[in-house]
């Protein structure tokens, strides 16, 4: 076993991927199964229940060894030269080890300090599949899992006992029946298309842009398989694939202001990518789009209306929901200050304790339902057969008419509810959290997109101005390209607005009332953007695109506003289904922030 | 010495990871202690006059041309600005690296992969007074360790792109640098280090070497990484192993606006031997074990492998069961390999030339050149040209540093008198030239550093002989016993001034030893305590067989490989203390395999 290190987490893109296709049954084993990993996690597990245990000190009453077999294969190209090409295999190790019981455990408990084991409870195994090393393997994890649970109860048994209201609800719900899902093993395979010479040929499309300053463009294809077996009698076998192109541009403005645009292509089997040819000419639209903004002129302030064209607005509400849709508690934490911060990065829940009452406009409903697989011929990305703690998926109703009737359930009880509706979700390590999956925004009443646009018009002219918004594009850091200290600004920037839904747009065009002509603008935020904000959405469209997006797994924006800022390259894959909205008055502050000066010598050809 | 630790920052830097990347600097923090060490390597026998083969001559790669077109184009318009930037250097570090690991008998990845990484060295000002100068308290400045990857294939256009940003970015923070530099000056007190110049004037080199690459066949290696590490499976004493074998192909590529440019690279194949086990007090007791070489013919055979699996396995069993050592002050003999990691942090890292001219660091030989520092039978040499010990490779054999000069061998001290500084082209007072050794890990910028730290002495009797004298010692102090050190594992140095100015290694393998004829005995739980110029003087004899340390250091300038040579020392007096004892527990269950009454495994 390797333990784990912070150079392991860069390394090994952590993903919680789309389910395939072809869903498996609940319920399901396969007989006589030769699987030497199965069943190294049962006899390790069996013995640790029957003889895992330190004198007059509390049994474990729950245990859960995970594994991740994760193969990735990623090319990264920039003008037509390859950067780095990789393939990877590696298998991670996760055990966790309750003690208490479900009403107070060890879990859900941040404190700080923590326990120094020799080696820790998850880290790297063995990659041969075979019984033995794994097992060794499992049975130094389970001991260190078990001594980190003694610890970790006996301290949060003492930080409640300083609370003047200790928590009332309890740390895990319970289950009816453990789920059974033995899936077929699915190996690895990225030999249909040479992908070195895809990423090579399709990044020199952007070679006849030498207004652009850098470029990348990466294939990431990854096949995973992830055990999970518990003490409770879960046993979970599931192969799952996912392909992505994510490419990002950067240049600056005449004025020095930093610019980029992003193109990408998500699919579920390598084979489905787009082939060279269409990714070519994606990125040399992206590329002329980018040049244009380039040229654009900067944003002035701005109140009136907006109009969030669909694949936008898709973008636009998962950054809004994120923090809002899960109902499960926070973690008791002895410094609270962490929780405060997130809070300060938009992650506040609108929706806590609101259950029953009026949230959106009337006529809205927001489904989650991770047994979705299409929606208009178009594949969603955010399916599962079973969640990351092994409960299968259940269609949830967020929203009914405007009101407020569900919430994403993990097994850790919130306030309003207390069972899991198969909602969790993780990375590797970490608790699994209420994540989003396939989230349906349906309106009551659409309009045309035609008659849509022509009402925008209207309050347009209404509301005596000359030209309004139009938002095409929303921005995603973390597919920008730059330097670290390049994303740093931004995120600086992003983070001091998310409390109060301030939102990053990308591609935004003033329309003139006289013409109808479009001029693109740069350096825009719409502020205000909570979900109340919604309240002022006067029309929607009969438009609905699903939108692609992945969410951040990192510790502690899995919650905030910054949670729909992922990439396929780590992010838990989600999709959004959702109609263009018209927001009879939004404000938008226009360009603002110190550019840096240009280059200083001309940029070197990009051709011969 | 600290190792492998600054390897990861260069991970770190070299993959742009978004959000990602953010989170990743919350849990550095919480990173555990990383499984490599240095350590010691095998015995050679007595040699170091084989002098350097000088490098073939070879064409030299399309890169150099790209590199050239795009520096003199960038110089053209930065040495007209304002300020002017003076010097303009650009490395390509091409890397090759096979690797395969694995732990318990298993694979933990087997993998190969190629990378370049771009370095630009820009420097504004002049010579005497540039952007990196380091005006009091204030540390170097960050982000200012230049570089960013670059395509594998050899197209020169985007190659120059790559250069051309990274090059507006280093101007940009130079130009700051310097600016904050002249403010901040005139209200500093200047040190007599300070008056040195910034950058020192060398003769440009020219020289190109065919290219290190190699063709691998991962297959086989797998198959010992599982026999390696299965074999360790066989004692219940050890908890975990890990075993990694490397082969890796380094190419740098270097031009600069002195004129020089350069093409060299070298083939380097590691094998890492690492288990952890516990005493049954929570002591951690880990060993480490490493064969290097440089020849895909060098490497060490199954049988001799798995006899050094053998010795580690032998050597936990009865660590584990050793006893506790109570503090003590006496004599120690430290066997050659323990003496070259004493040598290394005690002595070599204080010879580093920008250790002196740095007031936040403890200066502690800036005024000794010409004083007699230990005794006068030691002189010790660092030298960056010796290939091999006897039939060892050193690890710190390179032709030319990281700043494109020449590795020179450097007598640091003659008789035991202090003669001079390991220096890269940052001068100081008196030594006003590079001589080779300014070094650093692709994503740092290069400092002074080791290479091949080489200890010779003119009282060297045999290790039988030494022994006995350890004896006498013993005796004429009226000491209960002395200590055999037999292996150290490179601890860290406190330099910085804010520290004190002692010394901390972890003596692995130490044996009382009794001068009344009891068999030696061996303990744990040994920590070196004292003073490092005091320990230095107390050297009262060597053996006559030196020995050699291999590891990679971990410094400012990041992980370089060096190599240490001694022989066994006896010092008449050392300090040691108990080690703090881990709280955690053996585990409580027996290892599977090695469980009676656990279902599914042979036992």
């Amino acid at each position: 076993m390797r333990p784990r290190d912070t150079s392991f987490l860069l390394g090994v893109v952590l993903a919680c991927l789309a389910a395939l296709p072809a869903a498996a049954q609940v319920q399901r084993a396969v007989p006589g199964d030769a699987d030497q990993t199965l069943r190294a996690l049962r006899d390790e597990m069996e013995r640790s229940r029957e003889r895992l245990h330190i004198k007059d000190r509390e049994r474990p009453y729950f245990l859960e060894y995970r594994l991740l077999d994760l193969e990735v294969r990623t090319v990264t190209a920039s003008f037509g030269a390859v950067v780095n090409s990789a393939t990877t295999k590696n298998r991670l190790m996760e055990v966790d080890v309750r003690v208490g019981d479900y009403h107070l455990d060890s879990s859900n408990f941040i404190s700080e300090d923590a326990f120094q084991g020799f080696i820790g409870s998850s880290g790297g195994v063995g990659i041969d599949r075979d019984y033995d090393s794994l097992r060794q393997d499992l049975w130094l994890a389970t001991d260190q899992a078990y001594k980190q649970a003694l610890e970790s109860l006996a301290r949060k048994k003492g930080y409640i006992r300083s609370l003047a209201t200790p928590p009332t609800a309890d740390d895990f719900s319970r289950i009816s029946q453990p789920a059974v899902l033995l899936g077929p093993l699915q190996n690895a395979d990225w030999s249909s298309r040479k992908w070195e010479d895809e990423a090579r040929a399709a990044s020199a499309a952007l070679r006849k842009f030498p207004g652009l300053h850098s470029s990348r463009v990466t294939y990431y294809l990854v096949f995973t398989t992830r055990y999970l077996l518990t003490s409770e009698g879960t046993q979970v076998r599931v192969s799952r694939s996912l392909a992505a192109i994510e490419a990002s541009l950067d240049t600056q403005a005449d004025d020095g202001m930093k610019l980029h645009h992003f193109y990408t292509a998500y699919t579920l089997r390598p084979a489905d990518l787009p082939d060279v040819a269409s990714v070519s000419k994606e990125l040399e639209r992206t590329g002329t789009e980018l040049l244009a903004l380039r040229a654009s002129s900067p944003a002035p302030d701005y109140a009136g209306p907006v109009l969030v064209e669909a694949p936008a607005a898709g973008a636009l509400l998962a950054q809004m929901l994120g923090p809002s849709v899960s109902g499960a508690r926070s973690p008791l934490s002895s410094a609270s200050f962490f929780e405060r911060m997130m809070e300060g990065l938009g992650g506040r829940s609108e929706f806590s304790g609101r259950m029953g009452t009026k949230v959106f406009p009337a006529g809205v409903t927001l489904l989650d339902d991770p047994t979705a697989r299409e929606f208009g011929g178009v594949p969603l990305l955010g399916g599962y057969e079973i969640d990351d703690e092994g409960v299968p998926p259940q269609k949830v109703t967020l929203v009914e008419n405007g009101t407020l009737r569900g919430l994403l359930m993990s097994r850790r009880p919130g306030a309003d509810l207390t069972q899991s509706n198969g909602h969790a979700r993780m990375a590797i390590q970490g608790d699994a959290r209420p994540l989003m999956s396939n989230v349906f925004f349906q309106p009551g009443q659409t309009q045309p997109a035609a008659e849509l646009r022509a009402k925008f018009l209207e309050l347009c002219k209404a509301a005596g101005r000359q030209w309004c918004l139009i938002v095409r594009k929303m921005d995603n850091p973390a597919l920008a390209l730059g330097r670290q200290e390049d994303f740093m600004d931004l995120f600086g920037g992003m983070a001091a607005g998310a409390a109060t839904g301030e939102r990053v747009p990308l591609l935004v065009y003033r329309v003139h009332v006289a013409d109808a002509r479009e001029e693109l603008i740069r350096g825009p935020r719409l502020t205000g953007l909570t979900l109340k904000a919604l309240r002022s959405v006067t029309a929607f469209g009969d438009d609905a695109r699903v939108t692609h997006f992945f969410q951040n797994p990192a510790p502690g924006f899995a919650g905030t506003a910054f949670a729909a800022f992922g990439s396929a390259q780590g992010g838990i894959p989600a999709s959004m289904v959702a109609p263009s909205l018209l927001f009879e008055e939004l404000e938008v502050r226009g360009a603002r922030g110190e550019p840096r000066r240009l280059p200083i010598v001309p940029p070197p050809p990009l051709t011969e | 010495m600290t190792t492998r630790t600054f390897s990861h920052c260069a991970l770190a830097l070299a993959i742009l990871g978004g959000l990602t990347a953010v989170s990743n600097l919350a849990l550095a923090a919480q990173k555990p202690k990383s499984p490599a060490k240095p350590a010691p390597a095998a015995k050679p026998a007595a040699s170091e006059e084989k002098p350097a083969a000088p490098p073939a001559a070879a064409a030299p790669s399309p890169l150099i041309s790209a590199m050239q077109e795009e520096m003199d184009r960038n110089l053209a318009v930065l040495s007209q600005q304002k300020p002017a930037t003076y010097f303009l250097g650009y490395t390509i570090t091409e890397q090759q690296v096979a690797e395969v690991q694995g732990s318990n008998g298993a694979l933990l990845h087997s993998l190969e992969n190629r990378s370049r990484w771009l370095e630009v060295q820009l420097r504004v000002g002049s010579y005497e007074l540039d952007n990196t100068r380091r005006v009091g308290e204030r540390g170097p400045v960050f982000g200012a360790s230049p570089g960013t990857p670059v395509a594998v294939d050899d197209d020169p256009l985007p190659l120059r792109r790559a250069m051309w940003l990274e090059t507006d970015r280093q101007f940009r923070t130079a130009s700051e640098a310097l600016l904050r530099i002249e403010t901040g000056k005139q209200i500093k007190v200047e040190t007599a280090e300070g008056q040195a110049p910034d950058f020192s004037r060398q003769k440009p080199q020219v020289s190109f070497s065919p290219r290190a690459q190699f063709t691998l066949n991962r297959q086989p290696w797998e198959a010992k990484v599982r026999l390696y590490t299965s074999a360790f499976r066989s004692s219940p004493t050890v908890l975990n192993s890990i075993v990694t074998m490397r082969a890796e192909a380094r190419n740098q590529y270097q031009v600069n606006s002195e004129g020089t440019r350069l093409q060299f690279g070298r083939l380097h194949y590691r094998l890492e031997l690492y288990i952890q086990s516990k005493a049954p007090d929570g002591m951690d007791i880990n060993r480490y074990s490493n064969f290097d070489w440089a020849d895909p013919a060098g490497m060490p055979s199954d049988a001799r492998v798995l006899e050094r699996v053998k010795g580690m396995v032998r050597e936990v069993e009865a660590l584990t069961a050793a006893p506790l050592v109570e503090p003590f002050a006496g004599p120690a003999l430290l066997t050659g390999r323990a003496a070259a990691v004493f040598f290394h942090e005690v002595f070599g890292h204080r010879a580093e030339g920008h250790r002196q001219k740095d007031i936040n660091e403890g200066q502690t030989f800036a005024r000794k050149v010409g004083e007699q520092i230990m005794p006068e039978f030691i002189t010790i040499v660092d030298d960056p040209t010796e290939r091999r010990a006897g039939s060892t490779d050193l690890l710190g054999n390179y032709p030319f540093d990281d700043e494109g000069v020449p590795a020179e061998r450097v007598t640091l001290v003659e008789r035991g008198v202090l003669k001079g500084f390991l220096m890269s082209r940052s001068p100081l007072t008196g030594f006003p030239a590079s001589n080779g050794h300014g070094r650093r890990q692709p994503g740092f910028s290069a400092v002074s550093r080791q290479g091949n730290l080489i200890i010779r002495s003119e009282r060297a009797v045999s290790n039988a002989k030494l022994r006995e004298q350890l004896k006498e010692e013993i005796r004429k102090k009226g000491k209960p016993f002395g200590l055999l050190i037999d292996d150290l594992e490179g601890g860290f140095t406190f330099t910085g001034r804010g520290l004190p100015q002692a010394f901390q290694m972890l003596p692995l393998v130490v044996y009382r030893v009794y001068a009344d004829g009891r068999p030696d005995e061996l303990v744990r739980g040994v920590d070196i305590a004292g003073t490092p110029l005091v320990s230095l003087t107390k050297i009262v004899a060597t053996g006559d067989t030196p020995e050699v340390f291999n590891g990679f250091c971990g410094a400012e300038s990041g992980s370089v490989p060096v190599a240490a040579v001694s022989p066994s020392i006896l010092i008449s007096e050392i300090e040691v203390q108990k080690k703090e004892t881990a709280t955690d527990k053996p585990p409580i269950l027996p290892p599977p395999h090695h469980d009676p009454a656990a279902k599914g495994v042979k036992p």
